[in-house]
């Protein structure tokens, strides 16, 4: 007790002393403090008094402020170097309230000198109220010359209206491959809060679809800055240092501008797809989806109203087909049937099967296209006349399962990955996706159909082109590639896209060449399918496919022309050529076309023979 | 409970109480002016500020009602609560510019880097004051406190927010040479640190604050942003002379010319609109503050009341120095808040708790410890 007593003293005691000693350090910082305290003192005097006079001359007139200028959006290019999508100037009319406060007169005058109704220029100033009132309003995009020249003259007689210049695109070939490159917008309140958009502000243009989107950030470039000298009411004086903005980069597309617009003209009026690849690359030549997107009506944002009446087009304008669009490949899908049957050695060239127009399962009836049958037939003669029954009983001999890992593999039912968004994957139905999904088993049935691309089968016509690549380029599965590089504004190439391959496919060569085989048989036998894709100097090889899109009796009997169009088929042809070394793939699909040997190998044939034209 | 002690109202200090609603009324007074007369919509930063003012007065209260040694013994769960929401701003937290500081609560975004400043003079205060000091320390004692500060310094170097972790810093510095080193030990230390400045900037620092420090040593580089705001908040004060351009007349602040002129570059405006003489007249106002706020380490009858003064007035004083010699071009800027002057809740209430804090040191001096 005494002890710790004492102990517990001698601890106090020293606290009492260590204490005191911190006391006494007070005094050094308040020492600190009060010398760097008198330093503050001593900068003030420095500058509001030594320098105080310049200083004050700086604020009263050389006041600096910075303003931004836009970067020049990177231009996009074809294989060839060719510009699809460059900037321009607009001349867009604004007129400013301040400067102006009574509308009336001046408007009436401007309806005359633009053209326009007073009640779109008013309605444009009404829906503008609440702005403040120095911010110019935008009366009319894109003027033209002469409007512009009579504008200028009569600027005095105009108070208030001003004629501001903007950088924006220019679609130097309108709608080509509207879907592919898409559109730019100004960012939105939403994409501005993304993190990754913390080097962007509002009103600045970004990429809203398409390539300006995904490669974005290589096309914008860099803002520059204005150091300008203003007076007390902010008005420019003089630029007193520029920094100047850094364009973007420009984009070489793998796309060919001649056979892009070949297909686009095919596909006029029509709504469809065709995409075009080169089969040893992947390199996408074509990619034209059918009603193309009014790319002009984006710039400066396009009205509600046309928006609209695009989403309401039967034809979807909006929607890309070659990505987004799925539809049972019908019978192209027979080569994923064919190889699957031949490497399974389920079928051999030499197999025989015995159509008699329809095959019968559990009481029910498959037919063929062909209701008189087409007798004896084999593989290379079923490929080329497209013989529902001879698929039918291959793909009942695989069952649905084995056929779909075919299909997988063939790169059906996954994303193609192809540098684009919102791309679709298809549909590759097996027997447990048809538990998890609709709680049902398998009906043998379903396979018969599945096994010549009906039934529950979607593919996009991306797939079936990278397909049709894969067959005849030796069995490799690329990535379809959009892009060839990226370069500099002034030549040099920043980056180099490659080839990519993706995967290898299932079976032999020798396999692939039967299948090959019938698929020239198909378009240059006098009984194929696709005849009307021959060409004179190049042989094709091609399948046809008719997808049904319903299957109501009342229907079969009318023809189909007579038919209302949206029960009518769609018509696919998927081809390649030349057959002895093939360069190209090429697949087209209609919507409600009708039969594809009629309505989707013409149009293969037009994109051919562009291609081949060249040589 | 403790027993209430008349003595306690009888040594309140008044004079810390009247010297805060003067600032308080300068800082009003230079809001007002720093948005007019184009004021942003919603509620003014003025009316916002003055509504963190009586909060804050609300939280003085709180914390002088208790004992200050209360902090002493729940030292670590108050370490640990700030750690954690530092760690929840960080990764749940909203990001604003691409930095994560702010934890929304609702009726306003709490910047948990501010009351991490107050909690590590807690820490240190308590520490210390536990240790026997009187021979100084050695490298090896002082691996606990490193530690102790080395976690906050980190999580907010990576919000990023380069001016408060340096603050971290700037308190550890203060607190533990207060309580003395020993000579080997500082400069060991100070070795040490000289070798991180360049692995610190090649690694820990953001290429803005990275650009921020290089425009600082040759403004004329890149007048556009840091050397921008450097250049222009000097002319700012600069342009104020003698006896400034009149409340509200200053012309640098209302043209836009000036950013984050309600924020850290408060004071740039009162510069301006003063002149040398108001300028004076402020800083005069606000040390006296800052040195009274050192009587309570004097007149403390413990320790950890001492080092807690200390600790307190070095938080405000190094952050005002730090804010006032960006202002006038002496220092880099580095995002710090002049201390109850500049706007922003999070920075006000924790300056206003710290000096709840002084208050509550000097009211108890009577008081026998434990």
């Amino acid at each position: 007790m005494q002890r710790q007593r004492r102990k517990l003293e001698k601890i106090n005691k020293i606290d009492e002393e260590e204490l005191l000693v911190l006391k006494k350090r007070v005094d050094t910082a308040t020492a600190i403090i009060i010398i760097l305290v008198a330093v503050l003192i001593a900068r003030l005097w420095f500058l509001q008094i030594k320098k105080g006079d310049e200083y004050s001359r700086l604020s009263e007139n050389n006041r600096i402020r910075v303003q931004k200028t836009q970067a020049p959006r990177g231009n996009i290019l074809d294989r060839h170097g060719r510009i699809i999508v460059t900037n321009r100037p607009y001349f867009n009319l604004v007129w400013t309230k301040e400067d102006a406060p009574d509308p009336d007169e001046v408007i009436k005058r401007l309806s005359k000198i633009v053209n326009e109704d007073i009640s779109t220029l008013l309605t444009r100033i009404r829906e503008a109220t609440g702005r403040p009132r120095y911010l110019p309003i935008l009366l009319k995009e894109d003027i033209d010359w002469p409007t512009l020249v009579y504008i200028e003259n009569h600027h005095f007689e105009l108070p208030g209206v001003r004629v501001e210049a903007v950088s924006s695109r220019d679609y130097l070939y309108e709608n080509l491959a509207s879907h592919l490159i898409g559109y730019i917008g100004e960012i939105s309140k939403k994409e501005l809060q993304d993190p990754e958009h913390s080097n962007y502000e509002g009103g600045d243009p970004i990429g809203k679809m398409g390539v300006e989107k995904v490669f974005e950030n290589d096309l914008r470039g860099e803002k520059g800055h204005r150091y300008l000298e203003v007076d007390v009411l902010g008005f420019e004086q003089q630029e007193l240092q520029a920094q100047d903005p850094l364009p973007g980069r420009d984009l070489q597309l793998t796309l060919d501008i001649d056979l892009q617009r070949k297909a686009e003209d095919a596909l006029e009026e029509l709504a469809g797809a065709v995409v075009a690849m080169d089969v040893n690359t992947g390199k996408i030549l074509t990619l034209a989806s059918s009603p193309p997107m009014q790319l002009k009506e984006f710039i400066g944002g396009i009205s509600f109203k046309a928006w609209n009446e695009h989403l309401e087009d039967p034809l979807y304008p909006l929607f890309d087909k070659t990505i987004q669009g799925q539809y049972p490949p019908a019978s192209t899908y027979k080569i994923v049937t064919a190889l699957a049957g031949l490497a399974e050695n389920i079928i051999t060239p030499q197999t025989l099967f015995y159509c008699t127009g329809s095959i019968r399962l559990h009481g029910r009836r498959y037919g063929c296209w062909k209701h008189a049958g087409h007798g004896a037939i084999s593989l290379q003669r079923a490929l080329a006349e497209s013989c529902d029954v001879y698929f039918y009983q291959v793909g009942q001999k695989l069952g649905v399962d084995k056929l779909a890992a075919y299909a997988r593999n063939l790169g059906l039912g996954i994303k193609t990955g192809i540098d684009l968004e919102n791309e679709k994957a298809g549909l590759v139905p097996t027997s447990l996706w048809k538990k998890q999904k609709k709680n049902e088993g398998w009906q043998e049935g379903e396979t018969l159909s599945t096994a010549i691309g009906q039934g529950f089968n979607l593919a996009t016509p991306l797939q079936i082109c990278r397909l049709t690549a894969a067959l005849v380029n030796g069995g490799k599965l690329f990535k379809p590639q959009i892009v060839e590089s990226i370069k500099d504004p002034d030549g040099p190439i920043v980056k180099k896209f490659e080839p990519e391959i993706v995967g290898e496919i299932y079976g032999s060569e020798k396999d692939r060449q039967l299948i090959m085989s019938g698929l020239v048989a198909a378009v240059q036998s006098k009984h194929g399918t696709a005849t009307k894709a021959k060409l004179d100097n190049v042989t094709v090889g091609g399948k046809t496919g008719t997808a049904q899109v319903v299957r109501m009796k009342k229907f079969r009997s009318i023809p189909e022309d007579k038919l209302p169009r949206k029960y009518r088929d769609h018509a696919w042809f998927t081809c390649y050529a030349p057959t002895e070394n093939p360069e190209i793939a090429v697949t087209v699909l209609i919507e409600h076309g009708g039969h594809g040997g009629s309505a989707a190998a013409p149009i293969a044939k037009i994109v051919l023979e562009e291609y081949f034209k060249e040589k | 409970m403790l027993r209430f002690d008349r003595r306690l109202v009888q040594h309140f200090d008044w004079i810390v109480l009247l010297w805060v609603t003067l600032i308080a009324t300068m800082c009003l007074m230079n809001l007002y002016s720093a948005v007019y007369p184009n004021t942003p919509p919603g509620t003014p930063v003025y009316i916002k500020q003055l509504y963190f003012f009586i909060m804050g007065m609300a939280l003085i209260l709180a914390i002088i009602s208790v004992d200050y040694r209360i902090f002493m013994s729940c030292n670590y769960p108050i370490y640990i609560a700030v750690c954690l929401l530092l760690l929840y701003a960080l990764y749940l937290g909203k990001t604003q510019a691409d930095t994560q500081r702010w934890i929304n609560l609702g009726f306003f975004n709490l910047q948990p880097s501010e009351p991490a400043k107050l909690m590590l003079v807690i820490t240190l205060a308590s520490f210390y004051s536990r240790k026997d000091t009187g021979k100084g320390f050695t490298l090896k004692e002082l691996a606990v406190p490193i530690a102790l500060t080395g976690v906050p310094f980190l999580l907010i170097l990576k919000q990023p927010d380069l001016g408060t972790a340096l603050m971290l810093g700037f308190i550890f510095v203060s607190m533990t040479l207060f309580v003395k080193l020993k000579w080997q030990t500082l400069s060991i230390l100070l070795g040490v640190c000289m070798s991180f400045i360049p692995i610190a900037w090649e690694f820990l620092l953001k290429p803005y604050q990275r650009q921020r420090i290089e425009t600082f040593l040759n403004p004329e580089s890149d007048p556009l942003k840091s050397g921008y705001h450097i250049m222009q908040s000097k002319i700012a004060v600069g342009s104020g002379q003698f006896f400034g351009k009149g409340y509200l007349e200053g012309t640098q602040g209302h043209l836009d010319f000036l950013p984050e002129r309600h924020t850290d570059f408060a004071f740039s405006i009162w510069a301006e609109e003063f002149g040398f003489f108001g300028s004076v007249m402020f800083l005069t106002v606000y040390f006296f503050l800052i040195l009274w706020g050192l009587n309570s380490a004097v007149s403390s009858r413990d320790k950890f009341g001492t080092l807690l003064s200390i600790g307190v007035v070095s938080l405000v004083f190094w952050q005002a120095f730090i804010n006032l010699a960006m202002v006038m071009g002496m220092l880099p800027v580095v995002g710090m808040p002049l201390p109850l002057f500049s706007y922003g809740g999070s920075s006000l209430m924790t300056t206003l708790a710290g000096i709840g804090i002084l208050i509550s040191v000097r009211m108890r001096r009577y008081q026998v410890p434990g």
